[in-house]
This record gives structure tokens, sequence and C-alpha cells, in this order.
């Protein structure tokens, strides 16, 4: 390959690359600043873990990309999660009556046909957002919103019915134990090469077929889609359905993780992680761009993130968890539109807004280095960030009147 | 009140005033003084700088070459706010109110009246927006939404609006495109009490009998130059439709022997119905046939129906179309463009920018997207076939490009149409239809879209073009169609068509 192909390829995939660099340097720091330098001295748990983390993210948040791309959004996948685990877990009990609560094995065909019927739910959640969003009429946000909360509560009341008509008392979960059933999560194969299959299928979709194509070209422009006598309609329906599937299938996941299936708990607040990861991988809000190896990177990148931090700070990563993909988030978009707006001229702190912007990162530096480090330091941090953007906002002052003189 | 008027000082005084938009020249050094207390009608055929100058009034546009006076004083308009505080208000032919307020918060909207402590006085308002609306002969509830009032209704809430700010210049564009007989009367009538008020207004409008009714003089731009300001007692209407088309031909000449054939497209009493609005259709009872080797060419001034009737040819319609439509001797009724599609109807769109490209997408993908399933085997597309379909394509249209994959963005307006039209012909449509296709593109790629699609037509493709531009249309076309409000008010055969006769059926109210 000559240097004029590479160059092609290395700009065409500049977002990819981007990441991967970006996930080395985490991965870099982390084992620096890391005092007992676990990624150094153990980096297999340490590698196992993340890839499990990654796939257990990626898993649904394939989905929240394409219906991204699609220029949809899909805001249901951290209760269709629960839903899907639900509907997964309630199907063995109902197969099994005897042996789930008895931890014993429960068959491979039943296990099968708890799979086949969560994907089937899967199916049939994305049909009815896609119903909603296309015929109904509803906003993607509204639809997908009220199956977000409507999901996890009807989850819950059938787990309450149904853990009360078989096993005779009424519980909010149902615990598995079955060994085979929870060797889908325990072997780090599993999720692993069940992630990367599904990615793969996922780009050659969205990549290499005619449907992909015009999920992109819906995403860009749909009523110039639909006017080029493509049924956008269709496409939606798509789009969902791959959504809800990928989440349920995530869900069987994650109780054989977990190796019990409480829709309270399961996938709480994930819809936002997995919208983050394809975000972070370069998927617009306004559809039609990203690609599905920016996504894979995006949610080993968030990972890499929160790992990091968990083993630089000693703390629960889960604590922190929301911060770090709040703040991740907002760097990776404020980056990408700065690069795509040419950003040059851009004052960050003009006007009021600007001074209570200067004094809002200050406060945020101080708050976390407090946590992190003492009173003390969280004063100093606090000071120190606000001396320096009030700065930036002077200079910004100074540097527009000088242009508006010219 | 004519001809005194011109001897006071001017009230607004338009001198020398040029505008410049990305390639083309919307105004032309254009002078003008407006007499205080004058009906002034401003006549221009579509793309004539109406609409630019008005804009420049109203400080919808800030910046221009040239000055504008207002009773004296040289002003320049930053924002419509600048404006209405120097008291210009304009009537917008699309209407700019917040649908779901209620009339009396539109009209006060900005400047709301509020008691102590910041509450709003919605009683006050209220009570004033119904004096006003009443003066205005505007029977309606201040306090209902705007959305569910009629169109005509609506525009008397902009003209209380612009009162209650207290306009002494009013522009109005083409304010009676929107309106019912009666309610032209209302409007009609509220116009002269404005002007027993001493309101001066500038009036947009193609319509020789409202024009000819109402002005006390009457300027023609043509092609973004003031053409003839004249004294309505001292002119007609054949005058001043002469001076509106009156350019030259341009030089472009397409030769002239095709051999059309036979029909492929048979139309018969085409209908769409337009749900709450007053006229109630958007299209009433088309009836034409469309031959092979055939340019047909559908004239008409904003609003006819143009767009409207290709769209229900298309299947793109927002409501099921009325009638019936033959295809090569087929009946046919698409429920949606894939059908249309299919049958061998393509659609090149009107606004290339919005419903036509793909922003985000290469050339390439921009032309092989209704296509792409011919490139594919087994569900996958093949890169080198999708290719090869995209680069026969851009040579044979030959769109100037660096290579099919540039992004589409990175072409002329000319180039990007063609990419488009290429993106149809691969489907091998029996019939084209093309949406004002020349809109925004350059004279030199006018030149070369007309030469495509004289060729086009000779393969034995039947083609339905739309055009704002006249001479485009007498250019190009074996047969004229015109619209006029939803109705097909004249056709042409390519011997009688002119300009004037075009422009008095497209100006011709449907009875």
């Amino acid at each position: 390959m000559n240097s004029g192909k590479l160059s092609a390829l290395a700009r065409a995939n500049r977002n990819e690359l981007g990441l991967l660099a970006a996930i080395v340097v985490v991965g870099a720091l982390t084992a620096a600043f890391d005092s007992q330098h676990t990624y150094l001295r153990n980096p297999k748990p340490v590698a196992v873990d993340i890839v499990r983390q990654t796939a257990m993210l990626g898993i649904f948040a394939l989905g929240s990309a394409i219906v991204i791309i699609a220029g949809g959004i899909d805001l249901s996948s951290g209760s269709m999660i629960a839903f899907g685990g639900t509907t997964c877990a309630t199907i063995m009990l109902f197969l099994a009556p005897e042996a789930m609560p008895r931890n014993k094995p429960v068959g491979i065909e039943v296990i099968a046909i708890a799979i086949a019927g969560t994907l089937a739910v899967g199916f049939l959640i994305g049909s009815l957002h896609a119903w909603l969003i296309t015929t109904v009429g509803l906003p993607p946000f509204i639809a997908t919103l009220a199956t977000l909360v409507g999901l996890r509560s009807l989850g819950r009341v059938i787990i309450e019915n149904v853990t009360g008509a078989v096993l005779g008392s009424k519980s909010t979960q149902i615990q598995i134990y079955d060994r085979q059933f929870r060797y889908l999560a325990t072997s780090v194969w599993v999720p692993a090469v069940l992630f990367l299959l599904l990615a793969f299928a996922a780009w050659l979709l969205l990549s290499r077929t005619v449907v992909g194509r015009h999920l992109y070209a819906l995403g860009g422009n749909e009523q110039a889609t639909r006017l080029s006598g493509i049924r956008t309609d269709r496409l939606k329906w798509l789009a969902y359905c791959l959504s809800a599937m990928l989440s349920s299938v995530a869900g069987v996941i994650f109780i054989a993780d977990q190796s019990v299936a409480d829709p309270q708990t399961l996938g709480r607040g994930y819809e936002l992680n997995a919208i983050a990861a394809a975000v972070v991988g370069g998927c617009s809000l306004q559809g039609g761009l990203g690609t599905i190896p920016g996504t894979v990177l995006g949610c080993l990148f968030l990972r890499m993130v929160i790992d990091g931090i968990a083993k630089v700070i000693k703390a629960g990563a889960d604590v922190y968890e929301g911060l770090i993909v709040g703040m991740v988030v907002v760097f990776a978009v404020a980056l990408n539109q700065l690069r795509l707006g040419g950003g040059g001229q851009k004052r960050f702190f003009a006007g009021a807004l600007g001074g209570v912007a200067v004094l809002n990162l200050a406060l945020l530096a101080g708050v976390l280095t407090a946590l992190l480090g003492g009173q003390t330091a969280g004063g100093l941090a606090a000071v120190a960030v606000f001396a320096l953007l009030a700065a930036v906002k002077f200079f910004e002052r100074r540097g527009n009147r000088a242009g508006a003189g010219d | 009140m004519s001809g005194t008027t011109i001897e006071q000082p001017p009230i607004l005084s338009i001198r020398g005033v040029t505008k410049r938009f990305p390639g083309v020249v919307a105004l032309a050094d254009v002078s003008l003084d407006i007499a205080p207390g004058e009906l002034h009608a401003i006549c221009g055929e579509n793309g004539a700088g109406k609409s630019t100058l008005m804009k420049i009034l109203a400080g919808v546009i800030g910046s221009f070459e040239g000055e504008l006076w207002l009773r004296g004083r040289p002003v320049r308009f930053a924002d419509t706010r600048d404006a209405e505080d120097a008291g210009v208000g304009i009537i917008h032919q699309e209407l700019n109110l917040v649908e779901e307020l209620s009339a009396a918060a539109n009209i006060f909207l900005g400047r709301e009246q509020h008691g102590p402590f910041g509450w709003l006085n919605d009683r006050a308002m209220q009570r004033a927006a119904g004096a006003l609306l009443s003066e205005l002969e505007c029977q309606i509830d201040p306090r209902a939404p705007v959305g569910t009032l009629r169109v005509g209704d609506q525009q008397l809430v902009e003209i209380a609006k612009a009162l209650s700010r207290d306009s002494h210049v009013l522009i109005m564009d083409e304010p009676t495109s929107a309106l019912t007989e009666s309610e032209v009367a209302r409007l009609f009538r509220v116009i002269a009490r404005l002007r027993g008020r001493g309101v001066t207004i500038l009036y947009i409008s193609h319509k020789m009998d409202e024009i000819f009714r109402l002005a006390d003089r009457i300027t023609v731009l043509r092609d973004g130059r003031l053409i003839k300001t004249l004294e309505r007692a001292a002119t007609n209407a054949r005058e001043v439709t002469h001076l509106m088309v009156g350019r030259e031909i341009e030089a472009t000449q397409v030769e002239r022997d095709r051999q059309p054939g036979e029909a492929v497209l048979a139309v018969e009493r085409l209908s769409l119905a337009w749900p709450g609005h007053a006229r109630g259709w958007r299209l009433k009872d088309i009836s034409f046939t469309l031959r092979r080797g055939e340019i047909l060419g559908v004239a008409g001034l904003m609003g006819a129906g143009r767009t409207e009737l290709l769209e229900c040819l298309f299947g793109a319609s927002p409501q099921p179309p009325g009638g019936r439509v033959r295809l090569a001797g087929r009946e046919v009724r698409f429920r949606h463009p894939a059908e249309a599609r299919r049958a061998g109807i393509a659609l090149v769109t009107e606004d290339r920018k919005r419903l036509g490209i793909f922003s985000q997408m290469t050339v390439g993908e921009n032309i092989s997207l209704c296509t792409l399933g011919e490139a594919a085997t087994g569900g996958l597309v093949v890169r080198r076939r999708e290719r090869a379909m995209a680069e026969s394509t851009v040579e044979r249209l030959g769109v100037k490009t660096a290579g099919v994959d540039s992004a589409i963005t990175s072409l002329s307006g000319g180039n990007q149409q063609k990419a488009i039209i290429g993106r149809w012909l691969l489907t091998r449509p029996k019939v084209l239809l093309l949406d004002d296709p020349t809109r925004g593109i350059d004279v030199g790629a006018k030149a070369e879209l007309y030469q495509l699609m004289d060729r086009l037509c000779r393969d034995g493709l039947g083609i339905i073009v739309t055009s704002s531009e006249l001479p485009e249309l007498l250019t190009l076309c074996d047969r004229i169609l015109v619209l006029c409000e939803g109705c097909l008010t004249g056709e042409f055969s390519r011997a009688d068509a002119t300009e004037q006769r075009i422009m008095e059926a497209a100006t011709r109210r449907a009875g």
C-alpha cells in the first residue's frame, strides 16, 4: 500500500484513529498514576474485566448507534435490558418451575427457548416503537421515553405476579443459579465473542448493504430519502427493532452475570451510557453520521476511563461512573464541534453567562479536588481554576476588541 | 390623491441600493422615492428582486450597499425590531405568527404590557387587541389561538400587530394570495381605512386587477433593476405586464425539431384537497397528456400549485389526489414515491439543498442511492460496481467533480443538480419530473442543463419541467401549461406561447 492510499485511509478514519490514540493514552496514564500499578503488574484480570464490561455495554450500544445514525433516538435501552432479562427469567421459571428455585440445571432447551422468547419480545417492543413513531406520529424521544419508564414498571409487575403464581410467594426478583446459563457471562469469551460478532454484523449491515446506505440517508435527510422512493417507515422499523433486540440480548447476559433478574435495578440509566458511547464514537444526534468501529472504540474508551479513574482513586468505579460519562461526552462532542466548526474565533466565556461558566468550572474543579485530595487542595484548585479562566475571559475580550478595531 | 403626492418630500427614499448574494446580484442600484400616504405597487416576476428590496426596507436583510432615508434622515436597520421602532412594518406572504399563542399575545409579542412586579396584563392587551381588530372588521376573539383562525383573519392579526406598533409605512407582500373573494374585499376596505389614517403602503403583487384598483403609482422591477415607475392613471395592465417580462430571451437555443411520440402520461381531472384552507384545494381538475420525447413546461406564480402537481404524479402529495393518471396506458395510483419510482417516474425536487442532496455523502453515494440494489450481490454492495455506476453517470452527464469520492457539497449548484438527475436516470424512468431545476444555478450551467434535457428527450423520455422563469420555459418546452391558484388557466403550444400570454394566464383569477 503506498503512502497516498495510507493517508487517505487515515483521513477517512480520523475519528477512529483519534479514539484509538486516546485509549492508549488513558491506559498509559492509568498505568502510571495508579499507585499499585495494577495494569503493569497484573494485566490479565484487568484486561478480562475491561473486555467484559466493554462487551456488555457494547452489545446494546450498537443498537443505539444504529438508531442514532438513522436519525432517531432510543431512550429505552436500559429499561429494555431490564425487561429482556425479566422475560428470559420468567420464561425459564415457567418452563422449569421445579428446577429453577432449587439450584438444579434447567436444561439447555429451556435456556434456548427463553433466549428465543426474549428476542421475540425485543422484536415486539422495537415494532411498538416504530409504530408509535411512524404511524401514530410521536417524536422518537417521546415514544422511547414512554417505554423507558413503562417497561421497567411492567417488568416488576410481571415478576411479582409470576413468582406469586409459580413459587407461591411474591418476589420482585428471580434468582438464577443454572450453571449453563450463567456461563453466558462467567466466561469472558461468550460476551466478548458475541459482541464482536454482533459488531461485525452491524458493520456489514451499515457499510456494505443497500439497507445500511439507506439508513445513513434517512438519518442525513429524511425528506430527501422518502422522495428518492425509499420506504423510510420500514427503515425505522428495522432500526428500532435492532436496538430493542440487542438490548434484550444484553438483558440475557446481564442476568447471567448477576445471577438474578431484578427489573428495578437491572440496566438502570444504561440508555445514556449507550448513547454516550455512540456519540463519543462519532455518531451525530442529527443523524447520518457515525460508524460501528467508532462506536466499538467509544465503548472501550468509556470503560477505560471509568476503570482508570477507579484504579487511580481507589474507589468504586460505579460511584463516579455517571460523572465520568457526562464529562467524557461533553469533551468528546465539544472537540468534534470545534474541529468541524473551526472554532478558532470562538469566545467561551463572553458576557454574564460566560462569567457564571467560569464560576461553575472553578467550583467543579474545587469540589472534585476536595473529594479526592482534601479541603485545602480543593480550595486551592478552585481558586487556581477560577484565576486561570478569568484570565482567559479577560484575554478573549481584549482579543475581540482588537479584532473589532481592524 | 395621485399626482399631487409626488411633490411632497418623500417619506421613504431608497438611494442606490444594491444587494449581492454569492454569485448573483439580487438588486442593482435601485433608487425610488415613496411619497407620504401613497399606495405604491411594486411589480415584477419571481426573482425580480421585489422580496429582497422589501426585506431590506423591513430590516430582515441588514447588509447592503446604498442608503435608506426615512422622513429626511438616513437610517439603517440592523434587524426587524429597528425597522418597527422606526415605524416600518411588513406583512409577509408567509405569515409570521406564533400559532399556539392568542391573537392578543401575537399582537403584543416582544412588547407585552405588564403591571407591577412584571405580571403580564393580559386583560389590557386583550382589550387593546380587540379594539384594533374590530377597527379592521375582524370579528374574532383576541384570546383565540392564532392557529385556529382562518388565513384571512391571521393576516388581519398581522396588520393589527403592525398598527399597534404605530407603523407609518406598511409593506404588504402579496397579501391576497391566500384569501377568498370576500376576504379580499374586506382587505381592500381595511387598506382604504389605513390610507385614511395616513399610512403609506408598499404593495407587492402580480395581480393587475388589484394593482390598478389600489395603487397610486406602480414600480416595475426586473432582474434586480428598477425598470420604470408609472402613474396609475397614465398606464394600463398591458404596459405593466410587458415591462415585467420584457427582457430579451436568452441566447441559448435548443434545436427545435423534436418529434414527440405516443402519449406516456395522461392525467384526467387531477385534484388535491387543501384541508383547513379557505380555497379548499391545492389543485383542481387538471387534465393534460405528456408524450414520449416531449418537454412539457408548467408555468405559474409562487403558490400556483406547480410543485403540488409534480408531487401528485410522484405519489408524494400530503393527501392522495383525486382524478385518474395513466402511465403508458395503465392506470396508476401511487401511495408512496417508491411505487412511482418502480413504475418509471422520477422527480428531481425543487429545493435541492433541503430535498435533493445528501450533504453528508459523497458524489458517488448521492448518484447511486436509488439504484444501489443493482450493484449488490447477496445483499452486499459490490464497491467496484457501485463506483462504475457513479463514474459512468458522471461521465455521461458531464458532472464536473474531482472524483466520485468527493463530498457532494464541494460541487457547484449546477453540478449537484446534474448528479441528482443522474441518480434518477439510473432508475431508467419513462417520465422525468423536474421542479424548477435551474433555480440558483448560473447561466452557463443552465445552458448545459438545457442541452442535457434536450438530449434525454430525444432518447424518448417524457419530461415535465416547472420554472419561475418564463424565458426558460419558452426556450425548452414543446408545450406550456399555466397554473393559477391550483387551476389550469392556459395551455400553449410553442408556436403560440409568448411571455405576455403566459403571464396573463398566470395572473388570471380562476372563475
